[in-house]
C-alpha cells in the first residue's frame, strides 16, 4: 500500500528528476521565451515588456529554487 | 450524533454558497454575461476564483491519496505548469482575447476551416463532458463515506450504499449545481468561486495545522516522516504507477498545455478580465502564488495521514491502528481530517471540499454550454436560416440566453449519465489518467501548432485529428512495441503504459502535423493576420478598429451624467489629455470601489470631447451595463 521500494536515495530517486525538469522543461520554457520576443508578443523595448520578461525569467528561477530547498531540506534537516 | 454535526454544517454552507452565487445572478443580462462575466474583472478577482475551479478539479481526494503513498511528490502536478507560461501570456491569451472568439473551435474555424472546427468541437466536448462526469464521480467518493446506508426524507427512503447509493448522491449533487450554475451564469461561478478560494485555502491549512497539533508538533511531523518521502519530485522512473518521467510528460506537458490552451472553463474566466494585461497578472499571480499553496493545501491531509500511520502505538495519545492497514487510499482526506478535527471543524472541512469540487464542475456546465450555444446551436441556426430563404430570422440575445440556460441543464444529466463510464475504474487517478492521455494531445498539438507556426496547414489539423488518432490508437494496441522505445525505463503498470504514453501520443500528433505541412499549401499572411503569435499586433489592431493608441496617460476618477443623445461616453478635453486619450480610443470605466473587482464597469469608445472638467457623459444604456448609479464616482482609464 505504501511506497517503500523507492526509498533508497540514488541518483535516479533524488537528483535525476530535478535535473530533467528544469533541463528539459527549460527548453521549453527557452523555446517560449525566445516565440515571444522574436515575434515581438513580449517587447522588450517598452516598459511593460521589460517587467514581464523579468516577471518570467523569475517564475522559472522561483520553482527551481523551490524545489532545490525542498530536496535539500529533506536530505539534512533532521 | 458525531456525524449529525458535520451534516448541519455542510447544509448551512452550501445554502450560504449557492444565496452568495445566486446573489450576482442579477447582474446576469446577456450571452456575454452568462459566459464571459461582460469581460470586466480585475486580476485579482478572476485569479482568487481560479484557485477553487483549479484546486477543485485536481480533487483534494485525489491528492491525498498520492501524498499519502508517495509523500511530497505528490505536489509535482502543480508544480510544473511555468515552462508554458510564456507561450499562455504571450501567444494564447492576446490571441483569443483580441479575436473575439468565445470557443476553441470557434479560432479553429478562423485559423483553419470549418472542418477544422467541426473536429475540433467533437474533441473539445467530450472533453468537457468528460471532465464533468470526474468531478460527479470525485464528489460522490468524498460524500459515501460519510454518509449512512439509508437516508429517509419526508418518508421516502433513499439508499446511499454501493454503486446505486453513488449514483444516488451524484444525482442530488448536480441538482444542485445545476441551479444556480443555470441561474447565475459566469459571474455567479465567479463570485462563489471568489469565496470558495479563500475558505479552501483556510480549510487545506487548517487540517494541516491541526495535523501538526494532534502529532505533538512539526518537528514530530517532519520525524516520522521518512528522507525519500520528503523529496519533492518522485523517483525517476519507478514504479510503473507512480513515477518522475511519465508524469512529466503526461501532466507536465501534456497536461500544462491542456489546461492552459484548451480548457474552455480557464479560458473563459481570463476572457472575463478587464483587459489582455489583467489576464497575464492573474496567470502570473496563480501559478506563482497559488499553485504552490494549493499543493500543500490538497496535498496536507494525506501527509499528516502518513505521518500518522508511522506514529501510530508511538506517539503518545495516537492508538495503534486509528489508520487501517488495508484502507481505500481515496478515503485518505476523510479519514485523516475526522481524526485530527472536532466534529464541527470537520463539516466545515468536507463542506468547503465538496464545494471546491462543486466549483469545478459548474466552470465546466458553463463552459460546455458556451462550447453548444457558439459551435453547435449557431453554426445550425445559420445554416437554417439560409435555407429557409428569410422565412427563418437570427434571435434575439434573449433568446439565446434562454437557450443558454437550458442547454447547462441538459449538460448536467449528459455529465451524471457520464459518470457510469467512469465509475468502474480501480481509482479516481486511473480514470482521469486515461482521460487526459487519449483526449488530449491531438487537440494540444493542433492548438499550439497553429497559434506559433505559421506553416501549419488546414490539411495538416484534419491529418493531426486522425491520422494522430489511429497511431494513438495503434501505440494502445502494442504498447510493447510502438510506446517502450520512448519509456525511458519506465515501467507499465496493469498491462499499460499509464502516463509515459503522453510523450508517444503527442510525438506521433506533431510528426503528423509537420509531415502534412510540408505537403500542403500554406495559408497566406493575410489570412493568417492576426490569428498567430507572429500577428498579435495587428489583433490589437483589429480589436480596437483602427491603430492603438500606447500614448502613456493616468487613470482619472469622474462622476457621471447621462446624456442620451449620441455617442456612449464623452469626456473632458482636459481629462482627456491626462488619460492621454483621443476621440474613438477605447476606455474602461470602472466604479471607483476597487474591492468590487470591476462588477460595476463598462468598456466603450471616446466620443467627441465637452469643456466640463471631471465629469464624463454617458447614456443610460451604458449606465445600466456598467451597473452604476448615480452617487457613483467612476474611474476612467484608456485601454487603447
Amino acid at each position: 500500500m505504501l511506497d517503500t521500494a523507492m526509498s533508497e536515495l540514488t541518483f535516479a530517486r533524488v537528483w535525476a528528476p530535478l535535473i530533467y525538469l528544469y533541463g528539459i522543461g527549460g527548453l521549453f520554457f527557452l523555446g517560449g521565451m525566445l516565440l515571444s520576443t522574436r515575434s515581438k508578443s513580449l517587447d522588450r523595448s517598452t516598459k511593460d515588456g521589460k517587467m514581464w520578461f523579468r516577471i518570467l525569467l523569475f517564475g522559472y528561477g522561483w520553482y527551481l529554487f523551490i524545489h532545490t530547498s525542498l530536496t535539500l531540506a529533506a536530505l539534512y534537516l533532521k | 450524533m458525531s456525524m449529525t454535526i458535520p451534516w448541519i454544517v455542510m447544509a448551512l454552507y452550501f445554502i450560504l454558497v449557492m444565496g452568495f452565487g445566486s446573489m450576482f445572478g442579477r447582474y446576469t443580462k446577456s450571452t456575454a454575461d452568462f459566459f464571459f462575466g461582460g469581460r470586466r474583472f480585475s486580476w485579482w478577482l478572476i485569479a482568487m476564483s481560479i484557485l477553487a475551479t483549479g484546486v477543485g478539479s485536481h480533487s483534494f481526494v485525489k491528492y491525498s491519496a498520492k501524498a499519502f503513498q508517495h509523500g511530497f511528490s505528490s505536489t509535482m502536478t502543480y508544480m510544473n505548469d511555468w515552462f508554458f507560461m510564456p507561450f499562455f501570456m504571450f501567444g494564447w491569451l492576446p490571441l483569443i482575447y483580441y479575436s473575439r472568439v468565445s470557443s476553441v473551435p470557434e479560432y479553429f474555424e478562423r485559423r483553419f476551416d470549418y472542418k477544422a472546427r467541426f473536429l475540433a468541437t467533437i474533441a473539445l466536448f467530450f472533453y468537457m463532458i468528460g471532465y464533468i462526469s470526474i468531478g460527479f464521480l470525485t464528489i460522490g467518493k468524498a460524500l459515501q463515506p460519510m454518509l449512512p446506508d439509508f437516508l429517509n426524507i419526508l418518508g421516502m427512503n433513499f439508499n446511499l450504499h454501493g454503486d446505486a447509493g453513488l449514483m444516488n448522491i451524484i444525482i442530488f449533487t448536480a441538482v444542485i449545481t445545476g441551479i444556480y450554475i443555470t441561474y447565475g451564469g459566469q459571474t455567479a461561478v465567479i463570485f462563489t468561486d471568489l469565496l470558495q478560494g479563500f475558505i479552501l485555502i483556510f480549510a487545506g491549512l487548517l487540517v494541516l495545522f491541526l495535523g501538526f497539533s494532534y502529532l505533538g508538533g512539526f518537528e514530530s511531523f517532519w520525524h516520522h516522516l521518512p528522507t525519500h518521502f520528503k523529496l519533492p519530485l518522485a523517483h525517476f522512473n519507478q514504479p510503473g504507477g507512480f513515477n518522475f518521467v511519465g508524469i512529466f510528460w503526461q501532466d507536465g506537458i501534456a497536461g500544462s498545455i491542456g489546461f492552459l490552451f484548451m480548457n474552455q472553463g480557464l479560458i473563459m474566466r481570463f476572457l472575463a478580465t478587464r483587459s489582455v494585461n489583467d489576464g497575464k497578472k492573474a496567470a502570473a499571480f496563480n501559478v506563482l502564488i497559488i499553485l504552490p499553496i494549493s499543493a500543500i493545501v490538497v496535498s496536507g491531509a494525506g501527509w499528516i495521514g502518513h505521518a500518522i500511520y508511522q506514529g501510530q502505538g508511538i506517539i503518545p495519545g495516537i492508538p495503534a491502528g486509528i489508520i487501517p492497514m488495508n484502507l481505500d487510499v481515496d478515503e485518505i482526506f476523510t479519514i485523516a481530517s475526522k481524526i485530527v478535527a472536532t466534529p464541527l471543524v470537520f463539516g466545515f472541512i468536507m463542506a468547503a471540499v465538496t464545494a471546491a469540487l462543486m466549483s469545478t464542475v459548474d466552470t465546466l456546465i458553463n463552459a460546455t454550454a458556451a462550447i453548444f450555444i457558439n459551435d453547435i446551436w449557431l453554426p445550425a441556426e445559420k445554416v437554417l436560416i439560409r435555407r429557409s430563404k428569410g422565412s427563418r430570422l437570427q434571435q434575439d440575445d434573449k433568446y439565446y440566453l434562454k437557450v443558454a440556460r437550458w442547454s447547462s441543464i441538459v449538460i448536467t444529466a449528459i455529465g451524471v449519465v457520464g459518470v457510469l463510464a467512469f465509475k468502474n475504474f480501480a481509482t479516481l487517478y486511473e480514470a482521469h489518467g486515461f482521460f487526459h492521455s487519449t483526449l488530449t494531445p491531438p487537440l494540444i498539438v493542433a492548438i499550439f501548432l497553429g497559434i506559433f507556426w505559421k506553416r501549419f496547414t488546414t490539411s495538416a489539423v484534419l491529418w493531426t485529428f486522425l491520422g494522430g488518432s489511429t497511431l494513438m490508437i495503434v501505440g494502445a494496441t502494442w504498447p510493447e512495441i510502438f510506446i517502450r522505445p520512448f519509456a525511458q525505463g519506465s515501467a507499465m503498470s496493469g498491462g499499460k503504459y499509464i502516463y509515459i504514453s503522453a510523450l508517444y501520443n503527442i510525438l506521433v500528433c506533431v510528426g503528423v502535423g509537420v509531415i502534412v505541412s510540408f505537403f500542403t499549401k500554406q495559408k497566406t499572411e493575410e489570412e493568417l493576420d492576426g490569428l498567430t503569435i507572429w500577428s498579435v499586433d495587428r489583433a490589437r489592431w483589429k480589436f480596437k478598429g483602427g491603430k492603438p493608441n500606447d500614448r502613456p496617460g493616468e487613470k482619472v476618477k469622474l462622476r457621471y451624467k447621462i446624456d442620451d443623445s449620441g455617442e456612449l461616453a464623452r469626456f473632458a478635453v482636459v481629462d482627456m489629455d491626462r488619460m492621454g486619450m483621443d476621440q474613438d480610443d477605447l476606455v474602461y470605466l470602472c466604479d471607483s470601489r476597487a474591492w468590487l473587482g470591476g462588477l460595476k464597469s463598462v468598456h466603450t469608445r471616446a466620443g467627441k470631447p465637452h469643456q466640463e472638467p471631471g465629469v464624463v457623459y454617458i447614456t443610460s444604456a451604458l449606465e445600466e451595463t456598467a451597473l452604476f448609479n448615480i452617487k457613483s464616482i467612476v474611474v476612467a482609464e484608456k485601454e487603447m
